[in-house]
């Protein structure tokens, strides 16, 4: 039970990091990203081919584990983050004033688009993590064991880095210029242009930082897997987003609570009734929230003009 | 003869098939508060929108300071230095008080000059102080006007766009806000302000405009207009 829970949470804690994403881009534009999901698995992707590509150079083995995958998290990070940028740039600014429905077609085309880039470009196989490589070995042997609670290494990596992930996005739109400026044009885009706010560049910025942070998850989940496929965004992005609804979507410690919520339910299913029913958990759970609460958990009612 | 401050020349502009100005020209001059009175649906809000350029004039041109400003961003026009205080305040309502003043000074880099302006915020306006860490939303209607204006002056504009400073607020918070601005005119601050209150505002004013659907009808003296039989007819119940 205790290590369904924890397994919940580590599954939760990436579904969090990716729903943020969803949150931030909707709280200022009103526009659900539908290409987020593909845009975490094509960090997945630039990090699973950076780590393939060290392995088999042979750098692996004389930088060591930890260093090649920070690299392989960073060389993620970048093309996600341009991709988020050129996505915004191409696929939805031109939209912008054109009603709601046309960006969301927008978005539906985009994430076929890369979707089938990928699958054309890497093949629809999946490609893997090089597990048999000796620092990984090495690396994946450790693990603690406390009770009936058994933690692996890579779990634990994906916990450490999540909540790192969460905390400094928290402290960034809590405290720092910019991202009181992100709170701000989400509230009054109108208003957030008469202060001296440059909007097109908040809303890059917004697409920027949600992207690298998918990216992040996208290469986690393929340390979970040891592997990245070109479908691995449809189920994954689309799990995010009903955890950023179900937080409240537009709310960032929403998407948070959001996240790790239906990671434990998702547990919890498994473990108390069937396994194979995992994703009708995550569904219901989200039906049953909306009708509760159709905001979403921490979602507010949108302020009045007074 | 020096240029004005504020120039619009012949402007019109549309929400789509409804004309919401036609050929307006007017002027601020330095120094000036100028008060553009007119009634509901006059297009009061219309022009001080398309001078912030969120609307777009679809004819004439708008000059700051001698060069048009037509079509820039708002933000940059913001950075010119025209600082907009908008119809219903529009205060960040989950941002706090504080954090709302940090946004109006926006565009100021360097955080001692932002410190020392909030300190000079708080000093016109005690009430903020008291209140700096409450979210804006939960300010009275009289507290987010004040903040409202706070938060424009936080880059001690040149120019100050004022759209109904006194509208829903007691007379007393009323007195309080035309109060301040009358110290702008002493800081050198320009103003041009929009009031249904046409009385205060021609008090305050040295020139004044009447707006009448969309045209300019009127222009003068705040003293000459607040004389005149007709407006006193129309604007100031007699
Ligand atoms: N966003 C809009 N879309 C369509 N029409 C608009 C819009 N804003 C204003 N109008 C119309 O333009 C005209 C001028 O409106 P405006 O708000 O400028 O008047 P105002 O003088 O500020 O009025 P009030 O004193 O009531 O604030 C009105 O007929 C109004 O209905
Ligand atoms: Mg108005």
């Amino acid at each position: 039970m205790i290590q369904t829970l924890w397994d919940g949470f580590v599954q939760g804690a990436l579904y969090a990091v990716v729903a943020l994403g969803y949150t931030m881009v909707y709280g200022i534009l009103m526009l659900i990203n539908f290409a987020h999901g593909e845009v975490m698995m094509l960090g997945a992707y630039a990090g699973v081919v950076t780590l393939a590509g060290l392995a088999g150079s042979g750098a692996m083995a004389s930088l060591g584990l930890p260093l090649c995958l920070c690299g392989a998290v960073l060389a993620s990070m970048g093309v996600a983050a341009c991709y988020g940028f050129v996505v915004e740039r191409v696929a939805y600014r031109p939209l912008r004033g054109a009603g709601s429905l046309s960006p969301l077609i927008s978005a539906i085309g985009v994430s076929i688009v890369l979707q089938n880039f990928v699958m054309l470009t890497q093949g629809n196989a999946p490609i893997y993590v090089p597990g048999a490589d000796k620092a990984w070995q090495d690396a994946l042997t450790g693990g603690w064991t406390a009770g009936p609670l058994s933690v692996q290494p890579t779990d634990a990596l994906i916990v450490a880095v999540c909540v790192l992930l969460m905390a400094g996005l928290w402290l960034f739109v809590q405290k720092t210029r910019i991202g009181t400026a992100m709170r701000a044009t989400s509230q009054d885009r109108v208003m957030a242009r008469l202060v001296g706010i440059d909007v097109d560049r908040v809303i890059s910025a917004t697409f920027v930082i949600g992207s690298a942070l998918a990216a992040v998850a996208g290469v986690l989940t393929s340390l979970l897997t040891m592997q990245a496929k070109f479908d691995m965004g449809f189920l994954l992005g689309m799990k995010a987003f009903v955890a950023a609804v179900l937080g409240g979507i537009g709310n960032i410690p929403g998407a948070m609570l959001g996240g790790l919520l239906l990671g434990l339910v998702e547990a919890a299913g498994i473990y108390g009734l069937r396994a194979d029913y995992k994703d009708v958990y995550a569904f219901g759970l989200l039906l049953v929230v909306l009708i509760a609460r159709p905001r979403g958990l921490l979602g507010e009612r949108v302020a009045e003009k007074v | 003869m020096t240029a004005p401050l504020l120039e619009l020349r012949s402007v019109s502009a549309s929400y789509g098939p409804i004309r919401a100005l036609k050929d307006v020209t007017l002027r601020v001059g330095r120094g000036e508060i100028v008060a553009l009175i007119g009634a509901n649906g006059a297009g009061k809000t219309s022009a001080l929108m398309t001078i912030s350029q969120i609307v777009r004039a679809s004819a004439g041109d708008v000059l700051f300071d001698g060069r048009s400003i037509l079509g820039m961003p708002p933000d940059r026009v913001t950075a010119a230095g025209i600082c907009h205080v908008p119809e219903g305040r529009r205060i960040f309502a989950r941002l706090t008080v504080e954090e709302n003043l940090r946004m109006g000074a926006f565009l100021v880099r360097d955080a001692a000059v932002v410190a020392a302006r909030m300190e000079a915020a708080f000093a016109v306006f005690p009430r903020l102080r008291e209140r700096r860490m409450q979210t804006g939303g939960t300010l009275s209607g009289g507290e987010q006007q004040m903040l409202a204006i706070a938060r424009a002056l936080m880059l001690e504009p040149k120019l100050l766009l004022l759209d109904e400073p006194s509208l829903g607020l007691a007379p007393l918070i009323v007195r309080q806000i035309f109060d301040v601005v009358a110290d702008l005119r002493r800081r050198g601050v320009t103003v041009l302000l929009v009031e249904q209150n046409a009385r205060m505002a021609l008090r305050l004013a040295d020139r004044a405009y009447v707006l009448e659907t969309g045209e300019i009808r009127r222009e003068g003296p705040g003293a000459e207009l607040l004389d005149d039989p007709a407006i006193r007819e129309a604007y100031l119940g007699g």
